[in-house]
């Protein structure tokens, strides 16, 4: 998942992006209006947080260009104002969920997880595929019920595949959204993550949830359930 | 000056004023011309009666003579036929220096005995006014006169003439000068009248402007005003215009405030969470900025609402209800609230759009977070003025008993666990009761849940 977070206040930026690395997002940074509606625009940015208080270029209207550039990937005002007037514009030009600060983190992100899993259309805080399931909000994935130790990485593929479920995903696709530009990446590495994933969630090799398109990327196959399962 | 007396002169509209000062200006006026008219007419009428009766006594004199016994006699044709004929109105009358009767014209007699007053100076003629016995009015001259012969005899000559013919010249005199000058008042009032709605006209416009502002179907007065209310009149657009952009300056200002206060507190309290924070001081400092946060928080969201002021457009409020439905079926849309909102027809709220918005979208928030699947508005005027009142209620477990009167006070929450900064209801009750001198209520509503009852 690569995060944006545009927000002119370095302390509180790093705290954010150090913590959403933590978590396994790409992040990607701006401190001013301006540099953030480039990078949402030009970046494969699947969602971003942004302050309403921004130098060069107010929140609003950064939204508000993303919006008509036909950008959709989910926003979060992250902001001191808590009037709901600010709100009510602020989700008015086309954000999705509204935080004022001060914040908790656990809620920041949740309210992400969240905002991503419904973008993706998935109503549902848990992802149910048959018998694998994805629980969003505890992060965790159960086969059969039982959960299954994943890392942060192996989870941030994992649930970039069942957010796109039936789509296939290109390699350098996937890289993008699980690896910054400057981050040094050897595509086998994806492989052999790839690999451990598949080992971990069908030991058996019966399910086959990830099918490989030789030369065009990967799709992850199974068939979305209805209904809530754990 | 009694306060009576002060409020019915304050009562009196612009009109009435003029009306009043120029009736009696116009009275005061026609009045003195109309008697001042009516007594020069009266001595000029007079000044005639006088001239006919001198040319009468003279004429007299002309044809009197002494006959040889030396007695006083007149022709059988006297000058006047009227003094010949009997109760012509016209007479005359001789008498001598020691007072005796010595002629009498035939007009005279058997009709009237008239009470001449005695005439001492010699070729002076004397104008009296007499009264006979019956009451009738005569004017009447005496000349004394000496007939001189062989004997020089004194005599006295009067000619009486009856007032009818001058009582009604006068009497048609003055009603012909009274209708016309009442006409004239009557014309004169109209014409001023006219006068004074055109000259009051700008004044009736700016009136009107006024409350088209106020019923919010124009936002500055438009018309063109003569010079003296120029001033006045840009002065007041100025203020309306100045009043929008000074509020909004306000919460600019306010805005910044809250953004340079509160993420240097985002920022302490993610720190607070590091690892590397021992675990009591984290519990303390979490605490303690808690506590600053919804200070700041509850200040400034108090000091940002405006309340009613004079002149403001009124709100609708069904656009504000709907604008917040959406913003809240996003916030919440894992709930997936259904929302049931009923807003009586052309509702309007006098106050300020940010005001509105405060409290509806706080109120809808709490509904929203306690409700299961549903929440209902209905906003309803109130009264006969411009109040309204609007009811939120949810399908909610409700607000216990035990809390309901602590809930809406500054931090206090029924459920720590539920998110927001537990001043929602508090800046509601803030605005709606200390800014706008409403009142809000807790209850239960007929889904079982919690209902917020806000007088506007």
């Amino acid at each position: 998942m690569r995060a944006l977070v545009v927000e002119d206040e370095a302390p509180l930026r790093e705290q954010l992006a150090e913590r959403l690395r933590v978590e396994g997002y790409v992040v990607d940074l701006a401190a001013d209006g301006e540099e953030g509606a480039f990078i949402g625009r030009d970046y494969p940015v699947d969602l971003a947080i942004v302050d309403l208080g921004l130098p060069k270029l107010p929140g609003i209207e950064v939204i508000r260009r993303w919006r008509e550039a036909g950008l959709c990937f989910p926003v979060l005002i992250l902001t001191a104002r808590g009037r709901w007037q600010d709100k009510v514009e602020g989700l008015g030009v086309g954000a999705d969920d509204y935080l004022v600060k001060p914040f908790e983190m656990e809620e920041l992100l949740a309210r992400l997880r969240a905002l991503v899993r419904r973008a993706a259309g998935f109503a549902n805080p848990v992802l149910t595929f048959g018998s694998l399931a994805l629980d969003t909000r505890a992060e965790c994935v159960r086969v059969e019920g039982a959960a299954v130790e994943l890392t942060a990485f192996e989870y941030r593929i994992l649930e970039y595949l069942m957010l796109h479920a039936g789509e296939v995903i290109s390699k350098t696709e996937l890289a993008e959204h699980l690896y910054h530009e400057d981050q040094d990446h050897d595509s086998n590495v994806l492989e052999v993550m790839l690999a451990r994933l598949r080992r971990k969630l069908d030991p058996e090799r019966l399910l086959n949830p990830i099918e490989t398109l030789r030369g065009r990327g990967y799709r992850f196959r199974l068939l979305k359930s209805s209904g809530p399962s754990v | 000056m009694t306060p009576i007396g002060l409020t019915v002169r304050a009562g009196l509209s612009l009109n009435a004023r003029l009306l009043i000062a120029a009736s009696v200006v116009l009275t005061a006026f026609l009045g003195l011309t109309g008697l001042t008219l009516d007594r020069a007419f009266r001595d000029s009428a007079l000044a005639q009666v006088r001239a006919a009766l001198q040319v009468h006594v003279y004429a007299l004199l002309g044809a009197a003579d002494l006959d040889r016994a030396e007695r006083l006699v007149f022709p059988k044709r006297l000058p006047e036929a009227r003094f010949g004929i009997p109760g012509s109105g016209l007479y005359a009358q001789v008498n001598a220096a020691s007072g005796a009767l010595v002629w009498r014209s035939p007009s005279m007699l058997g009709f009237v005995d008239l009470p001449f007053d005695p005439v001492y100076r010699t070729g002076v003629a004397a104008f009296q006014d007499l009264t006979d016995a019956d009451g009738a009015r005569y004017f009447a001259l005496g000349l004394a006169v000496v007939w001189e012969a062989k004997k020089s005899y004194g005599y006295t000559f009067y000619v009486a003439e009856q007032s009818d013919a001058f009582d009604a010249l006068v009497r048609g005199f003055r009603q012909a000068l009274w209708g016309w000058l009442v006409g004239a008042a009557v014309v004169l009032l109209a014409v001023q009248g006219l006068i004074w709605r055109w000259g009051l006209a700008p004044l009736r416009r700016v009136a009107l402007e006024v409350a088209e502002i106020e019923a919010g179907r124009q936002s500055e007065l438009h018309s063109s005003y003569p010079s003296e209310l120029r001033l006045l009149t840009e002065r007041l657009n100025a203020l309306l215009r100045n009043r929008g952009a000074h509020l909004e300056r306000y919460r600019h200002a306010l805005a910044d405030l809250a953004h340079s206060f509160k993420t240097p507190l985002a920022v302490i309290r993610s720190a607070i969470d590091d690892k590397d924070t021992p675990a009591p001081l984290q519990a303390l400092m979490r605490e303690q900025v808690e506590g600053l946060n919804r200070t700041v928080e509850y200040q400034l969201q108090r000091a940002a609402a405006s309340g009613r002021t004079v002149l403001a457009r009124p709100i609708e409020v069904e656009p504000a209800v709907r604008k917040l439905e959406r913003t809240l079926a996003k916030v919440h849309a894992d709930k997936g609230v259904q929302f049931d909102l009923q807003v009586a027809p052309g509702l309007r709220f006098h106050g300020d759009d940010g005001d509105l918005v405060e409290i509806l979208g706080n109120v809808l928030d709490n509904a929203c977070k306690w409700a299961r699947r549903e929440v209902v508005l209905r906003a309803r005027p109130e009264g006969a003025g411009t109040g309204l009142v609007i009811e939120v209620e949810d399908d909610g477990p409700g607000v216990p008993e035990d809390v309901k009167p602590a809930i809406g006070r500054r931090g206090v929450r029924a459920d720590p666990k539920i998110g927001g900064h537990g001043i929602g209801l508090a800046v509601v009750r803030e605005i709606v009761e200390g800014v706008y001198g409403g009142r809000l209520e807790l209850g239960r509503g007929a889904l079982g849940g919690a209902l917020v009852r806000v007088w506007l």
